[in-house]
């Protein structure tokens, strides 16, 4: 540094720090994997220290929204059960045996969510040692958020619904019709490859579809809020989301009852 | 340099805290700025501000932004900017309030160009933006208060 500023000043410097963070910037842009590596390594040099911080927030925030939340909870839990109940007895009576379900289910808190991939990504807590998947279903209320795209041991990250990339078949719930949830990167989802012919209304519920075993079927996504124009014989419908998007905290992260690793 | 790093992780801590609701503004770079723009501190120093700066930034990037590098060269940059600036103006024109409006205009650059770079403009992002901006404004005056009294007492 001493040898540095006998011959040079500090605006020079600067000038070389700005072509540094530009070739870093390229070089991160040109190796996507390399730039994961870097990211995941800060991340979790960062986890422990970090972890007061990450407590306290929860701690804010469980608080602020425990009063709120407990009493529509509780309206659910209890529409839910007599649901269930009227179910199994209409199961009992058909005579057909339920096998009980898998504990299936990881709780794990949004730990990053970039401004610039809002819609996309975000990472979780939780991760391979947890029995999180790649692949995995991510809920939030119930509702299909997204799915999970890389695992580490201690973190996982989610590919958001409203990616442009992303796609999951689904289900209008009243009519049974098949189709493919697709987002536009601004937070909008619109259910693809409708026939035009098939009369779907404002209101219809739409959940996931036989996906394989990591995203069961009959998860909820949203619902229908209106149709867009119809092209080569099939009509997009305009998707609300059902869960918050906005407003993400925490995430449960569907295992399908497997052992953790 | 401890400092610093102290600096850092609280920025990084308010940043946790409060994910979700705003971007912190960079508290960072204004201590940066503040210690490269007092009275007292020479070129060499400076030089020092001017990369921690960079590597401040970079650790940010990996950390909370999806371009890694950009913060790192903004941060660095507007620092280089500020002190060449500094230098530039007569000794009688470097009061609190040009400091002030130095660090508000790092702030409002630095927050711009990652704004402009956001892949998508959504209001979310706009409002996150906004309101960086707006805790950015009494922060800016806080310090330009803690230069006056530092540099008051350095005369």
């Amino acid at each position: 540094m001493n040898i540095l500023d006998r011959e040079l000043k500090p605006w020079l410097h600067g000038a070389v720090c700005v072509l540094l963070g530009f070739c870093v910037l390229w070089a991160m842009m040109t190796f996507p994997k390399l730039h994961f590596v870097l990211v995941d390594g800060v991340n979790n040099a960062l986890y422990y220290p970090e972890k007061p911080a990450m407590e306290l927030r929860n701690i804010v925030k469980y608080s602020s929204n425990w009063v709120l939340e407990r009493s529509s909870l509780q309206e659910r839990v209890t529409r839910l059960e007599l649901t269930n109940r009227a179910m199994s007895e209409e199961l009992q009576k058909a005579g057909i045996k339920v096998s009980l379900p898998k504990e299936g289910k990881v709780t794990a808190k949004i730990t990053l969510r970039y401004p610039d991939d809002w819609w996309q990504i975000f990472r979780i807590d939780r991760g391979s040692k947890d029995g999180i998947k790649e692949g995995a279903a991510v809920t939030s209320d119930g509702f299909l958020i997204g799915r999970v795209t890389r695992v580490a041991p201690n973190h996982s990250w989610v590919h958001m619904i409203t990616s442009s990339s992303f796609l999951i078949a689904a289900a209008v719930d009243e009519t049974r019709d098949l189709g493919v949830i697709n987002g536009d990167d601004k937070g909008n989802l619109t259910l693809l490859y409708v026939p035009e012919e098939r009369e779907l209304k404002v209101g219809m519920g739409v959940s996931t579809s036989l996906m394989g075993q990591h995203v069961p079927p009959g998860i909820p996504i949203g619902k229908i809020i209106g149709s867009k124009e119809s092209k080569d014989g099939f009509r997009p419908m305009k998707i609300q989301a059902g869960a918050h998007l906005t407003q993400l905290y925490s995430v449960e992260v569907y295992t399908g009852g497997e052992k953790k690793e | 340099m401890t400092w610093l790093a102290m600096l850092w992780f609280l920025q990084d801590f308010v940043q946790v805290f409060l994910m979700g609701f705003f971007i912190v503004p960079n508290i960072y770079l204004m201590t940066l700025l503040l210690m490269a723009l007092l009275p007292a501190t020479g070129k060499e120093r400076q030089i020092m501000i001017i990369w921690a700066a960079f590597v401040g930034g970079l650790i940010w990037d990996f950390r909370w932004t999806n371009l890694p590098g950009l913060t790192a060269a903004l941060n660095a940059g507007l620092v280089a900017a500020s002190c060449w600036a500094w230098q530039k103006i007569p000794a009688q024109g470097r009061t609190p309030i040009f400091f002030a409006v130095i660090v508000l205009a790092a702030m409002l650059f630095s927050g711009s160009v990652h704004f402009a770079l956001w892949t998508v403009s959504s209001q979310v992002a706009l409002r996150q933006f906004f309101v960086q901006q707006l805790l950015g404004v009494p922060l800016a005056i806080i310090f330009s208060l803690v230069y006056w009294k530092v540099s008051e007492r350095n005369v």
